[in-house]
């Protein structure tokens, strides 16, 4: 046997420098760009020019033509994208928690299938889904058609249930109306992130130890005291995550709010569309204002984080 | 009656998931040019011309196989050296180049979408196809970065150290023992991201720059001018796939493991 | 081939030393076992040597050169791991000829040397079977067998019985020693238990903390231990605190009689070790080293019966055969002969439980 010097590096390394530094190129210059770009002049009637101007922050918080006239539009406009996600993730997050702790009674292979439907309807493109929900809700077929046909409306109309839905802007004097209002947009949000509910949620509560509930069970524990004493405490850091993650995956929506949302209240994401590829083609502000999205959701991770790991304490 | 009550709950939510999808499934054998809910008059015409006589949405959706599958394929091979670097380091900085790759996944895609547009149209390349497909490739690493670090996480150390004491180097190693038991989770991580690249709207919709357009750009850009039954043919397409795709990974790969189950427990 | 022979080997992770200068010979063609506590350094040493660990400092020479700097895939020694590290995605003949084909040695010739292997482990006919078919001997078997295909210089195993259970173990010690001797490889077995590491050794290094204790056959480990923390780790033993005196010693105070432990100079601090099984009980004896004892438990093994002793020495254990003393009950007197030649004085070491 002859001593033979060790191997300076591994083989993978050159190789793999290259590799990473491509596919972090392309993962970060995007995000910079924009973040440079919200500092540019957009010239009138022509593109834009690099520059280190503040103006189109000022116009999202104040307006253009402040101090002399004071515009609230697009801390409206976050205002409703906030609004929409927080609603439709503890929404989300609320109702998918029974029922993956229904779920994970099941068999492996129950399990397994409820899987796969669910990550078929994750999947399952927002622009589908939307249609989807547009036909039930589209007045012209759907359910208020459906409530037409079988008599409900005019049963609504008899007892007064019409007039409520109407304040609610739900109703036109001749029947319901679900498009567009508030009611369909959060339905539509909630619906779109209820199997990412699932998703998330599944490999915590899945661990969750059987011995441990039936320990509080010998001690007395009803099935719904467990739950509140023992499950929800358990499986809290994890509930909060859920919701911070489908939150941030929210704030960006498109499709259903331009879809289902009164042109009153839209979102930042649409008023971005409009700015970099839209009618207005405004790419600084654009830019500036995907700046404010994108810190909006640093800023919900970040006082999770921090909520999560204040109350998570030790572990 | 708690039992009752359970299953009463899990059909509910079921029904509540599936409801939509019937409905668009349904909605596709409307014989007239507007979509009715129940279908009026049903005919299967819709699928062929979905997926053979009108030329919109047959190249719409051989372009989304295109970017699909380009995508998806670029971002298993992406995603395979972070994750190997992850299993095999475990330090801060592969840590780091980990939770760079993830950031476009992870955060809002509109925000992404905005910086691709700047960034295509700096190198004069929006409107590309090929600009499309990297898009997406690196939108999705995340997907395969998840599924084989998990698969990593499953190898046991004890046979690398094996295959050490009988004259196998790293390249050896990775090559005879590694590669072939990631190749499940390597083929779950393609599926992942092939499946929502497939689904994906917002990032593609901003790059294509009506260049091209993949059917979700396509159904959605419809959307606006009103429905047509042919778009629900290819929401159930779609379906279809998606299904199909996750029904493999179920039968060969184990699902529960991949989502990250406690599969030591129950398996 | 000769020996392999390690010189002051060292293994430092942070500041905690695995092995402290580690200094030993492997014989050529005999099988040596590392025996210890868990985290005692074996494992840490065995992996030195297979080249899974770089050593902080020392040598490891073998045929006249030092081996240390080079790695595991180089020095190709073949190592059965504690769960085996069988490959799941090949089956069993393509575990044994793993290093053969990634050497490129030619089908037909891996496949009869993997075969040829299978039939030396008896499982000449599970050559095409999956690793999750078999047994837990069998992959032990296995395991052995992918280990020696590439005829390594030095065979390593490391606890390689603990997966198995207790009846399966016996007789895959046997069988694993027989096969030894019939090979002749030189051969190192980590082990933490003293039974398996008696069955199977010519030679056994006893260590602790990092440090070795002993290097000896497993008759001079067991009659003869070095040190307090050998007596009390191999088989069973009572250890006792005591003084030199002229003829003997002095445990508290009673003065026991000491034969054979050459001279013996007063007033040393010294431990004095008795094999329970050397302890010899009575009613009424009154020979040399007699000291009565109160019973305070009684531990009924089927061949053998363990009573334990409170007395002025100490608590005393004996071990005699199940058949004597059939009636003794806790709190019966007794009385215990520590005969003269059964007692051994050993240097006392700090931090040892008895």
């Amino acid at each position: 046997m002859t001593a033979l010097p060790l191997p300076a590096r591994s083989p993978f390394k050159r190789l793999g420098l290259l590799h990473v530094a491509v596919i972090l190129t392309l993962a970060t210059i995007p995000f910079l760009l924009v973040f440079a770009i919200s500092f540019g002049h957009k010239v009138e009637g022509a593109a834009w020019v690099w520059s280190l101007e503040f103006s189109n922050y000022k116009r999202f918080f104040v307006g253009s033509d402040y101090p002399d006239t004071v515009s609230f539009l697009y801390l409206k406009y976050l205002w409703y994208s906030v609004w929409y996600a927080l609603v439709a993730a503890v929404l989300a997050v609320a109702t998918a928690f029974p029922f993956v702790w229904q779920m994970i009674r099941l068999s492996r292979r129950a399990q397994t299938l409820w899987l796969v439907f669910f990550l078929c309807s994750l999947t399952f493109s927002e622009v589908f889904i939307v249609m989807g929900w547009d036909i039930l809700m589209s007045n012209r077929s759907g359910l208020p058609m459906l409530f037409r046909e079988t008599g409900i409306t005019d049963w609504l109309k008899a007892n007064g249930g019409l007039d409520l839905l109407r304040e609610w802007g739900l109703a036109t004097p001749r029947n319901v109306r679900f498009k567009p209002s508030q009611f369909a947009t959060i339905l539509t949000l909630t619906y779109l992130v209820w199997p990412y509910a699932v998703i998330l949620l599944y490999p915590p509560i899945s661990k969750i130890e059987r011995e441990v509930i039936e320990a509080a069970r010998t001690m007395g524990a009803g099935p719904l005291t467990v739950m509140r004493t023992v499950v929800t405490p358990m499986v809290r850091t994890p509930l909060i995550g859920a919701v911070l993650l489908l939150f941030v995956f929210l704030l960006g929506a498109y499709v259903t709010i331009a879809v289902f949302a009164d042109p009153s209240s839209h979102t930042l994401s649409i008023s971005v569309y409009e700015a970099v590829r839209g009618a207005t083609l405004n790419a600084p502000f654009g830019a500036a204002q995907a700046v404010i999205l994108l810190l909006t959701a640093a800023g919900v991770l970040v006082i999770g984080q921090r909520f999560m790991s204040a109350k998570s304490g030790g572990r | 009656m708690g039992k009752l009550l359970s299953r009463g709950f899990m059909c509910g939510a079921a029904i509540w998931i599936i409801f939509p999808i019937i409905v668009v499934c349904l909605a596709a054998l409307n014989s007239g040019r507007t979509m009715f809910f129940p279908p009026e008059d049903p005919t299967l015409a819709r699928f062929t011309e979905f997926f053979l006589t009108e030329e919109i949405w047959v190249r719409s959706l051989r372009t989304s196989f295109v970017v699909a599958f380009s995508s998806a394929g670029l971002a298993v091979l992406a995603a395979w050296p972070i994750a190997y670097g992850l299993w095999r380091r475990n330090d801060r900085g592969s840590k780091l180049i980990a939770g760079l790759a993830l950031m476009p996944f992870a955060l809002p895609p509109i925000v992404f979408g905005v910086g691709l547009v700047f960034f295509w149209g700096y190198l004069g390349a929006l409107g590309n196809i090929w600009s499309g497909i990297i898009s997406h490739a690196v939108l999705f690493p995340a997907l395969p970065l998840t599924t084989l670090s998990i698969g990593l996480q499953s190898i046991d150390r004890a046979h690398l150290d094996a295959a050490a004491t009988m004259g196998a180097n790293e390249a050896t190693a990775f090559r005879t023992i590694i590669l072939p038991q990631m190749l499940p989770f390597t083929a779950s991580g393609f599926f992942f991201a092939l499946v929502l690249s497939f689904n994906e709207f917002i990032v593609i919709f901003f790059v294509s720059a009506s260049g091209y357009s993949t059917v979700t750009v396509q159904i959605f850009n419809s959307l606006r001018n009103g429905f047509t039954p042919t778009m629900a043919v290819g929401a159930i397409t779609f379906l279809t796939i998606s299904a199909l795709v996750f029904s493999l990974i179920a039968r060969f790969g184990n699902l529960p493991q991949l989502l990250g189950s406690d599969s030591s427990k129950s398996s | 081939m000769s020996d392999l022979v390690l010189e002051n080997l060292r293994k430092q992770f942070g500041s905690f030393v695995a092995v402290d200068g580690a200094d030993l010979t492997f014989e050529n063609g005999k099988l040596t076992a590392l025996l210890g506590p868990s985290g005692c350094g074996k494992t840490t040493l065995l992996r030195m040597i297979a080249g899974l660990e770089s050593p902080s400092r020392g040598k490891i020479m073998l045929n006249g050169q030092d081996i240390a700097p080079l790695t595991a895939e180089q020095r190709k020694f073949g190592m059965v791991f504690q769960s085996f590290a069988l490959f799941p995605h090949l089956n069993v003949a393509r575990n044994v000829s793993y290093s053969l084909r990634i050497a490129g040695v030619d089908a037909k010739t891996r496949r009869a040397r993997a075969q040829e292997l299978l039939e030396l482990v008896q499982l000449g006919d599970k050559g095409r079977n999956r690793i999750g078919e078999l047994s837990g001997g069998q992959r032990q078997r296995v395991a052995i067998a992918r280990a020696l295909a590439q005829n390594p210089e030095i065979f390593l195993l490391d606890e390689p019985m603990s997966a198995l259970d207790a009846k399966l173990r016996n007789d895959m010690q046997m069988e694993l020693r027989l096969l030894q001797q019939q090979l002749g490889i030189t051969t190192i077995v980590v082990t933490h238990d003293q039974r398996e590491a008696m069955t199977m050794a010519d030679r056994i290094v006893v260590m602790s903390q990092g440090r070795i204790e002993q290097v000896g056959t497993p008759q001079e480990i067991y009659h003869r231990p070095a040190n307090p923390f050998v007596a009390s780790f191999i088989g069973n033993a009572n250890l006792l605190q005591g003084r030199t005196i002229k003829n003997g010693v002095r445990v508290d105070q009673t003065e026991l009689i000491v034969k054979g432990q050459g001279e013996l100079v007063p007033g040393a601090e010294v431990t004095v070790f008795c094999r329970h099984e050397a302890v010899r009980l009575s009613t009424d004896s009154l020979g040399e080293n007699c000291v009565p004892g109160l019973v305070t438990f009684v531990r009924d093994e089927g061949v053998a019966r363990e009573i334990h002793l409170e007395t002025p020495v100490g608590r005393i254990t004996a071990e005699i055969p199940g058949s004597f003393h059939e009636t003794v009950r806790i709190g019966d007197r007794l009385i215990a002969e520590l005969s003269p030649d059964t007692l051994h004085l050993l240097p006392v070491a700090e931090g040892v439980a008895a």
